[in-house]
């Protein structure tokens, strides 16, 4: 009998390192001359550095190494593809296994916590007001960049709840609620004012914010779910992943109980769907088109959905959706061999193939590329509008959170510059 | 079949079917104790030191120093000697040789003057010790006629050891302190005085931490903290030092020595044998794993025997002593730069970093390869050999003799682990 993970739909999956064992970590850590990890970290979160202060019984130094280089050091701790960032570069691979970077990131983050430090300070009040819209990870970055720098941001969300695919995507066993909660709340402490339910284009248009402020950033997500044009694809129980994801979170996934769950896709939000509809006690089941190999998704989340459990059928693509009533019953696919066909009893149909932006309608000005993203000036993040610049999942078409912060960063930096050069 | 030499050897007449005993401390404290020890397979027993002065107790007594999270690099205790009755103390001595007639119990004993040895010693030869031990090393306590400070009054030493031998057919054992300059007055007056045997070391004097909440050193005590003794695995050094000393001292030629200090396995072992110790004494490792570490020790040093071809104890005991010289009698005309295996290597760049900023900056360092280069300026100090994490990545390279000097064979370590 093999074992298999029960881990709960709201609880965090990952167990934490205790003082004693983070030490053991760090101490299997070589601190390298110029840490390879270090230079492979796209928001420059420096783990050489913040694992040799581990090692020197300095966490609180630890927690200031991060925590200045990444506002969302906690987050990217838990959701960093680490086996393709910091933890792929490590020297000990070379020896055994890299060192367990991102859990070390997430001990001296929750050490931060219980020593309740407050690492980041407004900077001396600048004159200078920034809108932000969207309040996912881009423009959290942006705006604690800013407001550490002085100026006064206001974000503009439109849901409910400021995060973004922190609070309305990443699964919570990977991501607790209350972590994106905490990290927010050192963003609120640096004076950042949060607008929520506020829609740019709906309620309040571009043009009147430009007018109110010196600045706006522009920081959206990819909320618009790709489904493919099937036979089925209307049918009830049939999902694409953002708004399955977002359901289930917003109703700690007491709302989308299945019996048996069909996941198309092989990326990161294809695995978290996946353990989603498991955690919630569908029977599940992951179809994509290649193989394992060719599939996206971190090593760490695959490993995490098979040991719930999820079978994996690969190399099949969705032809038809079965319904009956108007709901969901089955779906069929066929082999990219040509002769191989498959067919599963379903209730649940989930399309995790990509996202698009939502039909970008802030203004006719805006000039957008041929994916529809908004186009920037790579050099500043600066739009075809005067003092709007932009950065994240609408300009680059969905990368990780590692590189909002990174992203939303250096937008922070330009617009900056943008707002000193104009008061010469 | 697991391998077992015959590790047996005679120690002060008596014979030991292999030499690790427990030393006098808490391990060896009681019957069950010391019976437990003795079917895991320990040779002998140097029972917890009994004195007519009875210890009364602190707790905690305990502290370990930590290296990056691995514990019990070194320990301190605040132990005293024996707190239980010398009747009941004999009546165990007794009891455990009644059981174990063939397992040696050496009998620790410590008293405030000349009487007081006197009376113990008659009083544990009644009780059918084997050899007696007298402890004038334990820094925990703390009268001038008592302790570690006994230790090192060579008067003193002399004058005990003396009323011990003489109140006593036994062979008596001095066990020293290490909390002194050199090791040879005491040891000699003790033998003077009647000792046949030195055993080494007792605890170094220590403070192993400071609480920094608590402005107090630990282990705490209601707030107060005293000095206490260090052992285990970071003694070892010292000890081995103490034991070639000893070994080496002409005026002790022929004196056996027991070895004492931070042996956890059996490389440790050996390393007391080839220095000269006869019979060796374990605690630290004992309250760390338990008795059963005996194992490994007896496996370890029949494997190390079996590979070397020794058939007895005899054959390697002091066989390190005749290479350890003065450093002014060292081979000062070479030199052994060293070699990195480029692709081994993993490109930590450790190396660099100590030869730069501890050695002789002898090591170019290629950022974009990420791989160390060794220059000529290398003196071979071997300092990054030692830092690297790599087994086998650096090592010693072709020896280079110093201009004007004389080439010969010369014998390097080539075997690091």
């Amino acid at each position: 009998m093999s074992t298999v993970n029960k881990a709960p739909y709201l609880e965090e999956a990952v167990q934490p390192f205790t003082p004693r064992t983070a030490m053991e970590e760090a101490a299997r850590c070589l601190l390298c001359h110029e840490p390879p990890c270090s230079d492979s970290c796209p928001a420059g979160t420096n783990p050489g550095k913040f694992i040799r202060s581990i090692r020197f019984r300095n966490v609180k130094g630890a927690a200031e190494t991060i925590r200045e280089a990444n506002v969302l050091g906690g987050v990217c701790a838990r959701v960093c593809p680490t086996d393709k960032l910091c933890e792929e570069a490590c020297s000990r691979t070379g020896i055994d296994r890299p060192i367990e970077i991102g859990r070390l990131q997430r001990f001296v983050t929750d050490q931060e916590k219980i020593f309740g430090m407050e690492i980041l300070k407004k900077g001396p009040a600048k004159n200078k007001k920034i809108a932000c819209v969207g309040s996912g990870p881009v423009s959290l970055a942006c705006a604690a960049a800013l407001a550490a720098a002085g100026y006064q941001v206001v974000i503009y969300e439109q849901k409910p709840e400021p995060g973004g695919v922190l609070t309305y995507g990443i699964i919570p066993s990977r991501l607790p609620k209350e972590v994106v909660e905490q990290e927010i709340g050192r963003i609120k402490k640096l004076g950042v004012e949060f607008k929520l339910g506020a829609k740019i284009g709906r309620d309040l248009s571009l043009e009147a914010l430009k007018s109110q402020f010196d600045a706006v950033f522009l920081g959206l997500g990819l909320w618009g779910g790709k489904l493919p044009a099937l036979e089925g694809i209307d049918l009830k129980g049939v999902y694409s992943a953002v708004d399955y994801l977002s359901q289930a979170k917003d109703s700690g996934g007491r709302e989308l109980a299945a019996e048996r769950a069909v996941i198309i896709g092989g990326g990161d939000v294809a695995m978290d769907c996946a353990s989603t509809a498991k955690q919630l006690g569908a029977k599940t089941t992951i179809v994509y088109r290649r193989t394992l190999e060719d599939a996206p998704a971190n090593a760490a989340e695959v490993k995490f959905v098979q040991s719930l459990g999820v079978g994996f059928i690969f190399q099949f693509t969705p032809s038809k959706i079965l319904g009956k009533d108007g709901k969901v019953c089955g779906f069929e696919a066929k082999g990219t061999d040509g002769e191989s066909e498959l067919r599963l009893k379903a209730d649940q149909v989930i399309f995790a193939i990509g996202q698009a932006p939502e039909e970008i309608l802030l203004s006719e000005k805006l000039e957008l590329t041929d994916k529809k993203l908004i186009k920037i000036n790579d050099e500043n993040h600066s739009t075809s509008l005067k003092g709007v610049f932009a950065a994240g999942d609408a300009v680059n078409g969905g990368k990780t959170v590692v590189q909002a912060v990174a992203e939303g960063k250096t937008a922070a930096f330009a617009i900056m510059s943008y707002l000193t050069g104009e008061a010469k | 079949m697991a391998l077992k030499k015959d590790l047996s050897i005679n120690y002060l007449g008596v014979k030991f079917e292999n030499p690790f005993c427990l030393s006098s401390s808490p391990v060896g404290s009681d019957y069950d104790m010391c019976a437990k020890a003795l079917e895991a397979g320990w040779g002998g027993i140097v029972f917890k030191t009994i004195g007519i002065f009875i210890a009364d107790e602190v707790s905690p007594r305990f502290d370990i120093v930590n290296k990056e999270g691995h514990p019990f690099v070194g320990f301190k205790n605040l132990e005293q000697i024996s707190d239980k009755s010398v009747e009941a103390n004999l009546k165990c001595i007794e009891k455990i040789k009644k059981n174990f007639p063939h397992k040696p119990m050496i009998a620790s004993v410590m008293g405030s003057s000349p009487e007081e040895w006197k009376q113990l010693a008659e009083m544990v030869t009644q009780a059918g010790a084997d050899i007696i031990e007298c402890n004038f090393s334990c820094p925990q306590m703390t009268s001038h006629t008592m302790g570690s400070d006994v230790g090192t009054n060579l008067e003193l030493v002399r004058e005990y050891s003396r009323a011990t031998s003489q109140a006593t057919k036994l062979p008596v054992i001095a066990k020293m302190t290490p909390n002194l300059t050199n090791i040879e007055g005491p040891a000699l007056a003790a033998i003077e005085g009647g000792a046949k045997s030195i055993s080494a070391i007792n605890t170094v004097k220590s403070i192993t931490s400071v609480d920094t909440d608590l402005f107090c050193s630990v282990p705490v005590v209601d707030g107060k903290s005293a000095i206490g003794g260090y052992s285990g695995a970071a003694i070892k050094p010292i000890a081995l030092r103490f034991i070639a000393n000893l070994a080496q001292y002409d005026k002790l030629k022929g004196v056996e020595i027991s070895g004492i200090g931070g042996i956890e396995t059996w490389r440790d072992a050996v390393e007391f044998l080839l220095l000269g110790a006869r019979n060796l004494q374990v605690t630290t490792g004992i309250m760390q794993y338990g008795y059963r570490i005996v194992e490994d020790m007896i496996s370890g040093v029949s494997h190390y025997m079996d590979e070397k071809g020794f058939n007895s104890l005899e054959d390697f005991i002091g066989k390190a002593l005749t290479n350890l010289t003065g450093a002014d009698n060292l081979n000062r005309d070479y030199k052994a730069p060293v070699k990195i295996n480029a692709e081994a290597c993993i490109g930590c760049g450790r190396c660099y970093i100590s030869c730069y900023d501890a050695a002789h900056q002898a090591i170019d360092w290629d950022g974009e390869k990420r791989r160390p280069a060794v220059s000529d300026r290398c003196v071979g100090c071997h300092l990054c050999l030692n830092v690297c994490p790599v087994q086998g990545v650096i090592l010693p390279g072709e020896i280079e003799f110093k201009e004007g000097r004389t080439k010969r064979p010369v014998t390097i370590k080539t075997k690091y682990e």
